[in-house]
Formats: C-alpha cells, sequence, structure tokens
C-alpha cells in the first residue's frame, strides 16, 4: 500500500536515473529528431516530385512504416543494421554497431516517416500562387523549394513538428525491449534489483508526465503565436 | 415580391399553381395556432427590463417590449444592436443577468420553468437554416415532434409533411438538406418549427444569408404565416416585409430598444435620429 | 552478406510442441486482434464520453476532461502498461492485488484496459475535435426545438460528429492496433512477441520478421478498406 512506500530508493538512484537514463532518452530524442525531419523532408520532396519510381518509393516506404508497430521496427533495425553494415564496408561478417547507434538509426528511420507527412501538408499548404511568383522572379525549382516553400512550411509545420518531437520522446522508452539504459531503462532495472516497482513505476511516470505536460504546453503557446502571426 | 397566398411547388412538379388537393385540406388536421393561455389582452410575449453582459460588456441595456397574441413585430437595427441576442432571450437560448420574460405566461428566468418543454412551444428560424445535415427532409421535420413532443412516428410525419406541402417542397420530402437551396432548406426550417405547434414564432435573420433571388420565396410563406392570425417576433433587414405585414417595428441600437412603435409611426415618422438615419441607409439602396 | 535464408522455416515444427512456426505467428495475430478490437471497444466508448465532457456547457466536466486527456497523453503506453501491471495490484488491497496476479491471462486483461484508457484520451480528442467543427447554430437549433443536452448530443451533435472525424478515427484504431505490440512487455504473446519468440528458436531472424510484416501490412489493407466502405455507407446525399 501508499504506506509504505519508499521514497529513499528514488533520491538515492537519482544520479543514476538521470545522468545516465535521462541524458540517453534526450540525447537519442534530439538527435532522432533532428535527423528525422531532415530525412522525413527530403521524403515529402521525394514523394510530391512526380518522379515516377521515386514517389512511389518515398510514399511506400512512409506507409510501410506508418502500418507497423514500433516495436516490431526496432527489432527489425537491430537485427538488420549489422548486415547492412557489413553490405555497406563489404566486411563478409555481420558489423556489430553500438546499441546506442543502432537505436539512433532506427528512431531516426522510423520517426523520418512521420515526419514527411507532416511536412508534405506543410509544404502542400504553401498557396501555388507562392511558386508561381518566384518561378517568374527566375529561380530555378530547387531554389523555390529551399528558400520560399521549405521557410513557411517549416514555421506553419512548427507545433506539429515539435508535438512529434515529444511522442518520439515518449517512443524512446520502448528502447527497454532491447534492455537499453534510458530512463524508464534505468528506473526499470533500481525496481529489479530493489524490488521497489511500484517507487520506481509511479516516478517514472511522474517525470515523464511532468516533461511532456510542461513540453506540449509550451507548444500549445508557440502554436497561438504563430496563429497570430498568419 | 408576390403575394400569391401558397408558393408555387418547385419543379420537378408538373404542375402549375397550388396542389388543389393540399389547398382544400390547407391545415385542417389540426389548428395551425393551438390555442394559448394568453387571453385577449394578455401579452404573448412579455419582455421587462432585461440586461445582459459579455464579461464587462453590456450587450443589452434594459429592455422592455410586449408582443401581444397573433401580433407581428420586426426588430431592426445596425448589427450588433443586440437585436439577435434579445430574440434568443426569449426562447433561452442566450441567459440573460437582469429583467425577466414571459412567453404566454411562463417565465423563461425561473429555475421552476422546464426550458425544454417552453421551447417546444416555441419556433425559431435561423440565419443559417440549420436543418440536421444527416437527417432526410421527412426526418428533419419529424424528429422533435417524436422525441420532444412523444407524438407517434406516424402522427409526427402526417403534420410534417403537411406542413412541407404548405411550404411547397412536397417533392422534396426524402432529400438531404444538401441537396435543396438555400430558399428551399429555409422553407423547411420554418415547417420544421410550425411542427412542434409553436404559440410563438421567432425568426432570427432569415434571408440574410440567401441568394437574392430565393429571399421572395421565403418571405411568402412568413406573409402567409403571419397572415394566419401566428404570433411573430422577426429580427430583419426587410423592410418591404415589415411594411406588408409588421404590426409594429422595433428599432434597436447598442443593446437598447430606442424606438418602439407602430408600423405607420414608425416609417412615417420615426422620432429618433438614430433611426431615421438607419431608415434612410436601408431604404436607399 | 552471409545470411542463410531458409522460407520453409514456417512449415518446420515450433520447439513448443504443437504445430508449426507458422501456426504460431497466426496464434499471435489472433491475440494482436483480439487484443485491438476489445481495447477499442473500451477507447471508443469511455473517449465519446470525455470528449463529450470536453464540450459541455458545465466548468466541472470540461475540467475532468482535459483532466484525464492530459493524463494519459503525457505518460509513455510502455510506462502505463507497467503501472497497470506491475504496481496497480500493489495498491489494491492485498488479497484483490494477489487475486489480479494469479488471473490467467492477465496480460491480455491488463492490455485491454491499458490500451483502452490510452486509446480513449485519443479518441477524446478526436470527438472534441468534432463537435467543435460542427456550426454553433447546429446546438441552438437543437436546443430551440426543445431537445434536452443529452437529445441535442444523441440526435444531432454525435451523428454529424462521428461522420466527420471518421478518417482520423480510422488512424486511432490502427495506431490502437499498433499499440498492442506493446504488450509484449508484460508477457502477451501478440504477434510481434511471437516474431521475436520464432527468431529466438529459429535464428531465421528475417524471414520471422517479413511474415509478421506482412501480417501487419495486411490488416491495416483490410482496416482501410472497411473504413473506406462504411464511410461510403454513412455518407450523406448533397453533402460535400
Amino acid at each position: 500500500m501508499l504506506a509504505n512506500l519508499d521514497l529513499g530508493v528514488i533520491v538515492s538512484s537519482l544520479p543514476y536515473l538521470f545522468g545516465q537514463g535521462m541524458v540517453f532518452t534526450v540525447t537519442l530524442t534530439a538527435l532522432a529528431a533532428t535527423m528525422g525531419v531532415v530525412l522525413g523532408t527530403l521524403l515529402a520532396i521525394l514523394r510530391l516530385s512526380g518522379i515516377p519510381g521515386v514517389w512511389h518509393l518515398a510514399k511506400g516506404y512512409v506507409e510501410l512504416m506508418r502500418s507497423l508497430p514500433l516495436v516490431l521496427v526496432i527489432f527489425w533495425f537491430y537485427f538488420l543494421v549489422p548486415y547492412i553494415g557489413a553490405w555497406a564496408t563489404g566486411s563478409p561478417t555481420p558489423i556489430q554497431v553500438g546499441a546506442f547507434a543502432s537505436a539512433l538509426i532506427t528512431f531516426t528511420m522510423f520517426e523520418a516517416a512521420f515526419f514527411a507527412e507532416i511536412m508534405r501538408a506543410g509544404i502542400q499548404s504553401i498557396p501555388k500562387g507562392q511558386t508561381a511568383a518566384a518561378l517568374a522572379l527566375g529561380m530555378t525549382r530547387a531554389q523555390v523549394m529551399r528558400t520560399v516553400v521549405l521557410p513557411q512550411a517549416f514555421r506553419n509545420m512548427m507545433p506539429l513538428l515539435l508535438t512529434q518531437t515529444i511522442i518520439l520522446f515518449q517512443d524512446t522508452s520502448l528502447v527497454y525491449v532491447l534492455s537499453l539504459t534510458d530512463f524508464l531503462g534505468a528506473a526499470s532495472k533500481v525496481a529489479q534489483r530493489d524490488g521497489r516497482l511500484v517507487e520506481m513505476y509511479l516516478f517514472a511516470a511522474v517525470v515523464y508526465f511532468l516533461i511532456c505536460f510542461m513540453a506540449s504546453a509550451l507548444v500549445r503557446r508557440l502554436h497561438s503565436r504563430v496563429a497570430i502571426v498568419r | 415580391m408576390t403575394s400569391t397566398p401558397i408558393p408555387a411547388p418547385d419543379a420537378p412538379e408538373p404542375h402549375s399553381g397550388p396542389d388543389p388537393a393540399l389547398a382544400d385540406e390547407g391545415l385542417a388536421k389540426g389548428p395551425l395556432i393551438p390555442p394559448s393561455k394568453a387571453a385577449s389582452g394578455e401579452p404573448m410575449i412579455a419582455i421587462d427590463g432585461v440586461s445582459k453582459w459579455y464579461g464587462a460588456f453590456q450587450v443589452l441595456t434594459d429592455c422592455t417590449t410586449r408582443v401581444s397574441k397573433g401580433e407581428v413585430v420586426v426588430v431592426c437595427g445596425p448589427s450588433g444592436s443586440g437585436k439577435s441576442t434579445l430574440i434568443k432571450c426569449v426562447n433561452a437560448l442566450e441567459p440573460f443577468q437582469k429583467g425577466q420574460i414571459s412567453v404566454d405566461g411562463t417565465k423563461v428566468k425561473d429555475r421552476s420553468t422546464n426550458l425544454p418543454k417552453l421551447r417546444s412551444r416555441v419556433g425559431m428560424v435561423f440565419q443559417h437554416f440549420e436543418l440536421f445535415p444527416h437527417l432526410s427532409i421527412t426526418d428533419n421535420l419529424t424528429i422533435a415532434q417524436r422525441k420532444v413532443l412523444g407524438r407517434s412516428g406516424e402522427d409526427a410525419k402526417r403534420r410534417g409533411l403537411d406542413l412541407l406541402a404548405r411550404v411547397g417542397l412536397s417533392a422534396h420530402a426524402e432529400k438531404f438538406p444538401g441537396q435543396l437551396s438555400g430558399g428551399q432548406q429555409q422553407r423547411v426550417a420554418i415547417a420544421r418549427a410550425l411542427a412542434m405547434n409553436p404559440v410563438v414564432m421567432l425568426f432570427d435573420e432569415p434571408t440574410s444569408a440567401l441568394d437574392p433571388e430565393m429571399v421572395g420565396e421565403v418571405l411568402d410563406v412568413m406573409v402567409e404565416l403571419a397572415r394566419d392570425g401566428m404570433t411573430m417576433m422577426v429580427v430583419t433587414h426587410e423592410m418591404g416585409f415589415a411594411r406588408k405585414v409588421a404590426d409594429r417595428v422595433i428599432f434597436m441600437d447598442r443593446g437598447e430598444i430606442v424606438e418602439d412603435a407602430t408600423k405607420d409611426d414608425f416609417f412615417g415618422q420615426p422620432r429618433s435620429p438614430r433611426a431615421q438615419q438607419f431608415l434612410s441607409k436601408i431604404l436607399s439602396h | 552478406m552471409n545470411y542463410n535464408w531458409n522460407w520453409g522455416i514456417f512449415f518446420e515444427p515450433s520447439p513448443e510442441g504443437a504445430g508449426t512456426y507458422a501456426d504460431m505467428l497466426l496464434s499471435g495475430l489472433l491475440w494482436t486482434i483480439l487484443t485491438a478490437l476489445a481495447s477499442w471497444v473500451i477507447a471508443f466508448c469511455l473517449g465519446s464520453i470525455i470528449g463529450v465532457m470536453r464540450t459541455l456547457p458545465s466548468r466541472a466536466a470540461q475540467a475532468v476532461g482535459t483532466a484525464y486527456v492530459e493524463l494519459f497523453r503525457n505518460v509513455p503506453l510502455l510506462v502505463q502498461m507497467f503501472l497497470w501491471y506491475f504496481v496497480l495490484p500493489e495498491l489494491l488491497p492485498a488479497e484483490l492485488g494477489s487475486r489480479i496476479k494469479q488471473l490467467p491471462n492477465a496480460p491480455f486483461y491488463t492490455a485491454v484496459i491499458c490500451l483502452g484508457f490510452f486509446t480513449a484520451a485519443r479518441v477524446a480528442e478526436q470527438v472534441r475535435a468534432g463537435i467543435q467543427a460542427l456550426p454553433r447554430g447546429q446546438r441552438l437549433a437543437g436546443t430551440a426545438m426543445g431537445f434536452t443536452v443529452a437529445q441535442t448530443y444523441r440526435y444531432v451533435l454525435l451523428p454529424n460528429a462521428y461522420r466527420i472525424i471518421l478518417p482520423p478515427m480510422t488512424s486511432e484504431f490502427l495506431n490502437n492496433l499498433k499499440n498492442t505490440s506493446v504488450a509484449l512487455t508484460i508477457g502477451l504473446l501478440e504477434l510481434t512477441a511471437r516474431a521475436r519468440s520464432m527468431q529466438e528458436f529459429s535464428f531465421q531472424v528475417f524471414e520471422a520478421f517479413t511474415a509478421a510484416t506482412i501480417l501487419y501490412v495486411m490488416i491495416n489493407v483490410v482496416v482501410i478498406v472497411a473504413a473506406t466502405l462504411l464511410e461510403r455507407s454513412l455518407s450523406i446525399p448533397g453533402q460535400r
């Protein structure tokens, strides 16, 4: 019952939980979000390119990722990445990549599909007149995309991109299935070592809640500011 | 604007003029205007010192007026003058903080008043029709009769279709609102309100969302209704309608009733400069 | 690359005794579908109630609805899964707690409840958005005809709101279906878990995951086709 909660176990494990676990979680989230947005934007452009074969591939990739559970994708990449590494380097045996690198590749590739859908909507939301005007000024298609369309699309979609990043932050907890030490993984290890599941999991829930709640409140404020400017 | 007693049914009904069968029956199956408590002299709607605020902003200031049984009162005024808000106070769609309104003797602002019951006796027609888009025209006409008044499906349908014929749209009973023009939708909305046997009808700018060529068909139905003796409170800019059937005209500005006069007085010599200004503006085009 | 492909593996008997590896995956698929459907029932009903609460005039109802959504949306699903499975029984009276732990199929019931409550928050957001997307006059018109608040929702607002939100609700249904795989952490033998154990027993990693992938894609296609048919049958003549 709640009366015999042991808060000491939380306090004594704080350095481990945050120094290792949370650092892992935040680093993974930040890197995967950055790379995911870049890759996602690229996928979105390819999908909208209309080049036969290319846009089909981009669409197929996005749809495939979106129809699979993240847990399965984590397993896929965990086993696939060593083989891809071997193929890329010409090595005869699968290349061992670190657990962090494997997780980073997985989340980048997976979230890119979701970022791609956001960026596609963002690009499509820019009026055709903008492109026409830029082309009329003599810009190339690539220049139009880089200097006119993408900056506006990013700006409009920023709240959605950030919301997706909060989801990514929560999703990184699934590296638990690879026994990695992210924040939840750290909490879980302490919980099992000391037999203090109730304290550790409740504490983890509270920490995740506070971070995500405050982050989404910030995104909402940003959203209303963007909405006013437009 | 024509003065045909009943609007001609829409195409594709292949006959001219009112359907004789329907004209014969008229509304014989139940009176259009049900008996009310408001005996001779007692007002159907009594608005007494009504004030309303949105936060610190006052939208209605001490509004007082009476509408007698069978009377047609047109409420006009510039936009933002509070006329729509006032009419929505009558059936408590908008709450008000001060004053009282009685409809047929029932107090609107009273904890013991059964508001759904009161509202079911007050018909309302909205600017944007507000037919229920997922229901067929017949279902739109019958749903409240069945669910609020507890009429049987058969009775409700009979009454609904009678009224649909009255507004000249029998051919469209099985269609959905999205398949009708704006003018047709508004006529259905009037029939839907009438199907509840209201003692009073409220109209909130019933023609201002319509394309100009559809205004006439809706006004014709309203004129007909007025001539049948329905008690009506109508927010509108259609001064032609006011001249034709209104008994009184109320002019509102900035939340106040500035002028409350008989039709002839109002159009003859409006007393307040604000009303004069409004009239000259609205009649000049 | 020196990976030894062996597509015949599916027809070899699994080490569990009964049946082949293919049977193992299909039983996983069945649990995935069962968990997804059962939790969706909870999510749909509870989510509709919460979503409606957020649109009611009552401040208290709005606050309860908002609190629910924020709570369940801001904690990772995996953490919620652990709270239901490991923590809740400990917080209940000892007797009840141990009875829950000994329940046969405890992972299944836990997963259904956890996913139901989790997805309800997302359904609630869709329902709220759908109701708020309707013209304000619809609520007024219902009220003016004498409908009570409940009748206005039942006959006017909800039938239209559900139609509007059918496409995003389909996505939520699919998300819920994919999220069932998170329950492998508490021991639910659903499709991903079965693919994983096939990989562990047989070492045929990619065959196992390819099969699971194809099955997930197939469910997605079936659901999307079904949703399209549903949308068509619910479409109203003359609208859009």
